[in-house]
């Protein structure tokens, strides 16, 4: 067994340098709620590339990836696959948003939508369902922090512990920094994820199995089921193509719809970081390559993990690294998960309070107070998110599905209101909430959905549906302010 | 060229789509060859993740202008 002291011992000064490279550039920022959700609108590319890349892939990638190639095969492949996908898009939308974003003064997905829309509500309801969708999503980060840590130190730093320490740093972070904080912490942790995960990738199937061919020709032999897509099902029953094609199609629509990640194009510096921050993306998206390859690596291991998401923590600590090599994948597991957490906690305290609390109070605030009120709901967020990862057992995982489902609704709405003049707020809301709903019944009723086809998508159509027919039948924002907002984010100034 | 080079990733992209998803991986979703060590259902979508890189420095060249 590994020494658990050395282990914790390198936990705790990669916490301390996060606590520290998330402080210092705090001191920069402009005291104001542009400065502190949005960076003063002065991200480069070092800062996007690191922002989007953490952001996107957290403790479910970095766990949970393995996890798949291990149980469920070839079906990991569609996570490769989608990030680049849903990245494309933004080519257009982060580069549109994020004109119309430096013209009006937007920090959020909301209040952009609700002034290209004229109406309050699509921002009220575009960020309740986001704020909803987020906090699970927030609780499975640190759950999945705390598992590592009370893992790899064999028990001695309980779940609880872990969980809480690598949150104090995060929400300490958030506090002081705000959005600069989660941006060069995400540079500190992605350099970790990315270094750690190439570097067990190549060398636990060498260790093993004498290299990656040998380890897949051994595979070939023994289970070829595993090696081609769409692999297999959650129940080890091969998998449907229909599952598998669908759910591509919808993580590709979603992924950028999700706040955390759709709000950095209103704190990049110019359109030019957007685009060379999209061109350089998928560097990052092939770690996931050597996290499959671990994945596999399990397959054939001479002991079995507890359960598919413990697969690398359990290579690591069976093929006899030495607790330094521990402790580095230990804190590149809790970067993972702190990078993705620290932008959700950040983005919920953002949203709740310029989406859903201003509008619906209706009263001026002061951009100090709205910048304190942001801090404290983001450490609320927090808090509620440490609750709920303590206490709701195995349903999160399928809280968080119901959350993807409801985050991909955006969608139509946010397209549409670059995409076409007629589209109104009425009908962005009624798209919203059937798409929502539609979703939410089919995650709850598998068995309703025609032909195992991904529940967001079935979501998404019924959504589009209504967000077309209602228009139709309601009156359209003034047609010079629609124009003139279309033009802009098409580069007229 | 701008028009241009943006009409060419969104092929690309569209494309990709088709490759990766069924039934237009169908072809390219067998074991061997190897490439590199990986099966060539795995390096299949891995390659197209590594040409979006080309595809969209293409994108970002043109617009540099």
């Amino acid at each position: 067994m590994t020494d658990w002291r050395i282990v914790a011992a390198i936990v705790g000064l990669y916490l301390i340098g996060n606590l520290i490279v998330g402080i210092v550039p705090g001191r920069r920022a402009s005291a104001t709620v542009a400065g502190y959700v949005a960076g003063d609108r002065g991200f480069g590319v070092i800062l996007m590339y690191f922002v989007m890349g953490a952001s996107v892939f957290s403790a479910f990638a970095f766990l949970g990836g393995p996890g798949w190639a291990y149980s469920r095969g070839g079906a990991a492949f569609y996570i490769l696959t989608y990030g680049v996908l849903g990245m494309a898009p933004y080519m257009a939308l982060g580069v549109w948003a994020s004109r119309v974003g430096r013209k009006h003064g937007y920090v959020t997905q909301g209040a952009m939508l609700a002034h290209r829309f004229e109406n309050r509500w699509v921002a009220v309801l575009a960020g309740a369902v986001s704020i909803v969708a987020s906090v699970p999503y927030i609780a499975l980060q640190m759950r999945g922090a705390g598992i590592v840590v009370a893992q790899v130190t064999n028990g001695h730093v309980p779940e609880w512990l872990g969980a809480a320490a690598a949150y104090a740093v995060v929400l300490t972070y958030v506090w002081h920094s705000g959005v600069q904080g989660v941006g060069w912490t995400n540079v500190f942790q992605g350099v970790f994820m990315i270094v750690i995960a190439w570097a067990l990738g190549l060398y636990v199937p060498y260790k093993l199995y004498g290299g990656i061919g040998e380890m897949f020709a051994q595979l070939e032999a023994a289970r070829p089921e595993l090696l081609t897509a769409p692999g297999l099902g959650p129940d080890g029953t091969p998998w449907s193509p229909f599952a598998y094609s669908s759910a591509i199609l919808v993580s590709a629509l979603g992924l950028m719809m999700w706040p955390h990640l759709f709000m950095k194009a209103f704190a990049a510096k110019s359109e030019a970081t957007i685009r060379r921050t999209i061109t350089l993306y998928p560097t990052f998206q092939v770690f996931l390559v050597p996290l499959f390859i671990v994945g596999f690596a399990g397959v054939l291991h001479t002991t079995q993990p507890p359960n598919p998401d413990a697969v690398m923590p359990h290579i690591i600590l069976s093929t006899g690294l030495p607790p330094v090599v521990v402790g580095l994948f230990c804190a590149g597991a809790l970067a993972a998960g702190m990078s993705t957490g620290d932008a959700l906690v950040h983005g919920v305290g953002s949203m709740t309070v310029e989406d859903v609390y201003r509008p619906l109070s209706g009263r001026a605030l002061n951009d100090l107070t709205r910048r304190t009120l942001i801090r404290w709901t983001a450490v609320a967020a927090g808090v509620v998110g440490y609750v709920m990862a303590l206490h709701s057992g195995r349903s999160l995982v399928g809280l968080l599905l119901m959350a993807y489902g409801a985050i991909v609704q955006l969608a139509p709405g946010v397209y549409l209101g670059f995409l076409w003049r007629r589209a109104t707020g009425a009908g962005v809301v009624a798209g919203l909430m059937v798409g929502v709903t539609v979703t939410g019944v089919l995650v709850a009723q598998p068995g309703w959905r025609p032909w195992g086809v991904h529940e967001g998508l079935v979501g998404l159509a019924a959504n589009l549906t209504a967000l077309v027919v209602v228009s139709f039948f309601t009156r359209p924002p003034q047609e010079q302010h629609v124009k003139h907002w279309i033009a802009t984010s098409r580069g007229a100034s | 060229m701008k028009r241009a080079s943006r009409l060419l990733a969104g092929v690309y992209f569209v494309l990709m789509a088709v490759a990766v998803t069924f039934p237009g991986v169908r072809p390219f979703n067998t074991i061997r060859p190897f490439v590199l060590g990986l099966p060539f259902a795995f390096a299949w979508p891995t390659l197209w993740v590594l040409g979006a890189i080309l595809v969209c420095y293409a994108v970002e060249r043109t617009h540099r202008s």
